[in-house]
């Protein structure tokens, strides 16, 4: 009833430490939505906690679209980078693997261990390339739950993802309902505005454009490296914002660009999107890259007959969180989402977090979404 | 659940008692969602809180009341008619930008209202005004007027000249005295320090 009631913020917290990753390899052959096949696949994931005897305490984890399957802990005494959501998810934090078991896995499409296009193809011996079958959100939903049914777990405590991974959390609670407990959907929405649309297909003519993309025939260790890092760069511009870029560079400049030349690096910002491009291209790869943005493009729970035709299946608790500074996926886009749940009579929250870091915000410690977290998992 | 012993909650038995079992139950102006809590519990009902403040909606995700943080009216916009059973307007009318408006939307939204607010026109509330020349502050409104929300605050003979002009049909209502818990029943405007309303439109 007052102020006293709120929880003070989770101590005695601890780190996932060490972790390994796994590859879960289905030998039957995997039909995709658009129709094309692959006779097997592989999903690389990762675990962190103990699976009870039960088998009810599983949390998946879905990444967005640059992500991977490492959101915590670290692969070596030498790794600098703890994984992509290393605050969230260990010992006392929200999603808290004392009481949870945590998968994550990459997406079926990726490019970091799961099968994607340039997987090799088992029947040709060559990268699938563009022959990859077209991939949906529903694609990498169904391949995630063939890695669940391989833990031999019926029904998950919860789905929570953000960005890409809302997409696929809103996926699952509309295509298993009756397999998961409840989900979080953060930063995402029901499909994209045309904006976001015509952002993905900028990126992509950036790496079709690149000479070096060669019909997406490039070489394993080549490809159109300067058309995936100007994706990246651009891409990465929507998921910051306008305040939160004026925050952390202004117009600062790097030293010494008296002596440079008129186009070299003179503004901190351009420093930080050019080392985001650079070391984007070392970790993925442009044709999963044109794949993961056109499923995330064509989804759309308002199709084929409504958004609250397309609910209609859910019945586990929902939480959707949207973000103020977030010009991606507006607060807007979340909120319809949870606005239809709530036509439909189903239990669903909406909450808004003031935040001036962008789309990225998800990603971001801030308490409000630590206490909103760890309440809706616990309740 | 404890007894209803706290001041702020004088309405809940009262709404309680409109309210059918199983019932669709949207609260506007949810707070902390312990009136859905209490309902939830009284009457297993389904129910919704809407509230402009993630402090409030973080307390409904803990009471594990489905709650939706924004503004009321947009909201409202896109519910169809009758998509609620009852909506509730428990000292939120006062707190509204375009009371009017979002009053005849709760109408349009829910096939009852029901409508909880402090009378002004008060005896005390009167008193404090002409002999202290200030607002009356008790438990549930404890704060000074720079550290509350703005409020536009009314008396039980507006509220009823407003359902008069609008043509809403007063199905039932409850007049409570100074302490928010005895009934009252002669002149309502001046004795009444809180009343409770169950609104229908005609259609």
């Amino acid at each position: 009833m007052n102020d006293s009631e709120q929880a003070p913020l989770i101590s005695d917290e601890g780190e996932v430490g060490f972790v390994e990753y796994q590859d879960f390899v289905s030998k039957e052959p995997f039909n995709f939505e658009s129709g094309g096949s692959i006779p097997e696949l592989t999903l690389r994931y990762e675990t962190y906690g103990h699976l009870n005897a039960a088998k009810d305490n599983a949390i998946l984890i879905c990444h967005a679209l640059s992500g991977d399957h490492h959101c915590a802990g670290v692969h070596g005494i030498d790794e600098r980078k703890q994984g992509w959501w290393n605050f969230m998810v260990g010992p006392g934090k929200p999603i808290d693997t004392t009481r949870y078991f945590v998968i994550c896995s990459n997406v079926l499409g990726g490019c970091q261990g799961s099968t994607g296009p340039g997987s090799i193809n088992p029947e040709t011996g060559k990268p699938y390339n563009l022959d990859f079958p077209k991939l949906t959100v529903r694609d990498m939903v169904r391949a995630q739950s063939l890695l669940i049914d391989s833990f031999g777990i019926d029904r998950l405590h919860a789905v929570i993802g953000g960005s890409m991974g809302g997409m696929q959390t809103l996926q699952w609670a509309i295509d298993f309902p009756d397999r998961l407990g409840r989900y979080i959907a953060l930063a995402s929405g029901a499909r994209h505005t045309a904006q976001a649309i015509a952002f993905n297909d900028t990126g992509r003519q950036a790496i079709i454009s690149d000479p070096e993309w060669k019909e997406g025939n490039y070489e394993p260790d080549q490809g159109p490296a300067q058309g995936l890092a100007v994706a990246r760069m651009m891409a990465h511009i929507t998921y910051l914002s306008d305040v939160g870029m004026e925050s952390k560079f202004g117009r600062k400049r790097r030293s010494g660009d008296q002596s440079r030349e008129h186009f070299e690096v003179e503004f901190e910002v351009e420093s930080y999107l050019r080392y985001q491009g650079a070391s984007f291209v070392t970790r993925f790869d442009a044709n999963t890259y044109l794949y993961l943005t056109k499923a995330l493009d064509r989804f759309d729970l308002h199709s084929p007959e409504s958004l609250d035709a397309t609910l209609s299946s859910v019945t586990a608790p929902g939480l959707v969180v949207g973000f103020t500074s977030d010009w991606l996926y507006p607060p807007q886009g979340n909120r319809e989402v949870v606005e239809a749940l709530l036509r439909l009579g189903k239990d669903a929250t909406y909450a808004e977090l003031a935040m001036d870091f962008g789309h990225d915000s998800f990603l971001l410690r801030a308490p409000q979404l630590y206490e909103l977290m760890h309440r809706f998992l616990s309740r | 659940m404890k007894p209803i012993d706290k001041k702020r909650q004088a309405d809940f038995q009262i709404i309680a008692h409109w309210v059918n079992e199983g019932d669709r139950v949207l609260d506007l102006g949810c707070g902390r969602g312990v009136l859905l809590e209490y309902l939830k519990q009284k009457k297993s009902i389904y129910g919704v809180g809407v509230d402009i403040d993630l402090d409030k909606i973080l307390s409904c995700v803990k009471r594990g009341v489905p709650a939706y943080q924004g503004d009321i009216r947009s909201m409202l916009a896109t519910f169809p008619d009758d998509a609620f059973d009852r909506v509730i307007f428990s000292r939120t009318v006062e707190q509204l930008d375009d009371a009017d408006a979002v009053l005849a939307e709760g109408l349009r939204v829910g096939r009852r209202v029901a409508v909880g607010f402090v009378n002004k026109a008060f005896w005390l509330n009167r008193l404090n005004v002409l002999f202290k020349g200030r607002r009356t502050v008790n438990e549930v409104y404890p704060k000074p007027w720079y550290e509350s929300m703005p409020t536009n605050p009314f008396s039980v003979a507006e509220f009823e000249d407003y359902c008069d002009a609008r043509r809403i049909v007063i199905e039932d209502k409850v007049y409570l005295s100074g302490d928010w818990r005895s009934e009252c029943s002669k002149f309502p405007n001046l004795m009444a320090g809180y009343a409770i309303y169950d609104l229908a439109s005609i259609d």
